[in-house]
């Protein structure tokens, strides 16, 4: 059910881009999925596979979105760079070595969320700082951090949901 | 092999991670003029640490040339401090003379004195040779120190004005009243001014100077300060004086010569004769 895979990983892309576009309630908020579409990418494509899709997806989602381009694929990247080692962490070496996809259902939803709230930290940490650009006060990128972090986690879980159908 | 594999697979990975994220951030500072600056701003930041901290190393491996500047330097000025000092000895020696409304004034310095009894003396290190005279005066710029009564050819012996018997005759302000001033016998800064007239009024703080009434000290010269009075057998005041000069703190003194002094007592004595 590979099919059913691409065409959810494409509705996130989008849903994602109607984030990134419509979502401008409060500047102490920024929704992100990216980090969970990474990390919930299927184990049999390894780190340099997730390296040039995250680049692909994170210029992608600039690109379309009302953003600068490169900010995302700037902070992505480093997420595909650690997905693999992160996973091994947490889930230990089974996810890879089976070529298991991460699932709720399997691992449970401590699991999963730990490691898309690392996901995420990383993710937001290198964003807010580039997109800050040294003009914003700590506590400001304090706040937005963690506000973000926990927005996106909540919707990173439905995303995780999603993607880690069994019949995939 | 596999594990040879495995690192150079590793590399080639971190390879592409930075080369991403170098794209990445090209792609972001073609865009964000804001991010432009940010960064540019950071690489100056780490431009100047790492310049300072190279600055500093080369700093720390000069110190031994700079110590060796510093220690020639150092040699240079002492050299030039023994010159002065050599000068100095040698003008001092050469007794500079100042002459002033008939006043000559010579430096000296005082090599031996008393302080503990109530006849105490000074002796200079200038004598007959350097010009000196019995009967000149012994003055500090704070006031009188004391009088010359015997000369070698190369010392003088003073009766210090921590003398029962010294007297010298002192103005209660500018131009105020005079009277003799005496040393109280008790303290290395304290006197009396006596013989004050009752009439006489005078606050405490008043400023003592010498009268320039004697032949042997040249007038103004500031003594000390007044302090209370009592009256003495109903007739006159004594007014105590603390002096500027605190006598046990002599080094150097400045030997006043009155070059009129014989004319002064000629003229004196010709008018006694005469009566």
């Amino acid at each position: 059910m590979r099919n059913n895979y691409n065409w959810t990983f494409l509705l996130l892309v989008v849903a994602q881009l109607l984030l990134c576009n419509y979502f401008h309630f409060t500047p102490y908020v920024f929704l992100t999925l990216l980090p969970a579409l990474i990390l919930c990418l299927p184990t049999r494509i390894g780190t340099t596979g997730a390296l040039f899709i995250a680049f692909g997806l994170g210029l992608t989602i600039d690109f379309f979105a009302e953003g600068l381009l490169g900010l995302n694929a700037l902070a992505l990247v480093p997420v595909a760079f650690v997905r693999k080692p992160l996973i091994e962490l947490i889930f230990g070496k089974e996810p890879f070595e089976h070529q298991e996809n991460l699932s709720v259902q399997k691992y449970g939803s401590l699991r999963i969320s730990l490691a898309l709230i690392i996901a995420l930290a990383l993710f937001l940490v290198i964003y807010i700082l580039a997109d800050g650009a040294g003009t914003r006060p700590f506590w400001f990128s304090a706040i937005k951090l963690v506000a973000s972090l926990f927005a996106s986690w909540l919707l990173s879980l439905v995303a995780v949901h999603l993607l880690s159908d069994d019949e995939r | 092999m596999p594990r040879e594999k495995s690192v150079i697979s590793k590399i080639l990975i971190f390879a592409i991670f930075v080369g991403l994220e170098v794209a990445s951030l090209l792609i972001l500072l073609n865009n964000g003029a804001l991010q432009r600056t940010w960064i540019a701003g950071i690489s100056h930041s780490f431009m100047a640490k790492t310049w300072g901290a190279t600055q500093s190393a080369r700093s720390y491996f000069s110190l031994k040339k700079q110590n060796d500047e510093l220690a020639l330097e150092n040699h240079r000025l002492q050299e030039a401090i023994r010159r002065y000092e050599n000068s100095f000895i040698a003008s001092d020696s050469a007794s500079v003379v100042v002459v002033e409304d008939g006043f000559s004034f010579t430096p000296a310095k005082i090599v031996k004195s008393s302080a503990n009894s109530q006849h105490n003396y000074l002796i200079l290190n200038k004598g007959s040779d350097d010009g000196i005279r019995q009967n000149s005066g012994i003055v500090t710029p704070k006031g009188v120190v004391g009088i010359i009564d015997a000369v070698s050819r190369h010392y003088s012996y003073a009766l210090s004005f921590m003398n029962t018997e010294m007297s010298i005759s002192a103005r209660l302000g500018r131009d105020g009243v005079v009277g003799p001033l005496v040393w109280d016998g008790l303290r290395s800064n304290g006197a009396i001014l006596k013989e004050i007239p009752l009439q006489i009024k005078f606050a405490p703080g008043d400023t003592v100077f010498t009268s320039g009434y004697s032949s042997i000290f040249p007038a103004d010269i500031p003594l000390g300060v007044a302090g209370t009075g009592k009256v003495v057998n109903g007739a006159t005041n004594e007014i105590s004086v603390s002096l500027f000069q605190d006598h046990k703190t002599l080094k150097y003194v400045t030997i006043v010569d009155n070059a009129r002094m014989e004319e002064i007592e000629e003229i004196e004595k010709l008018q006694e004769e005469k009566r």
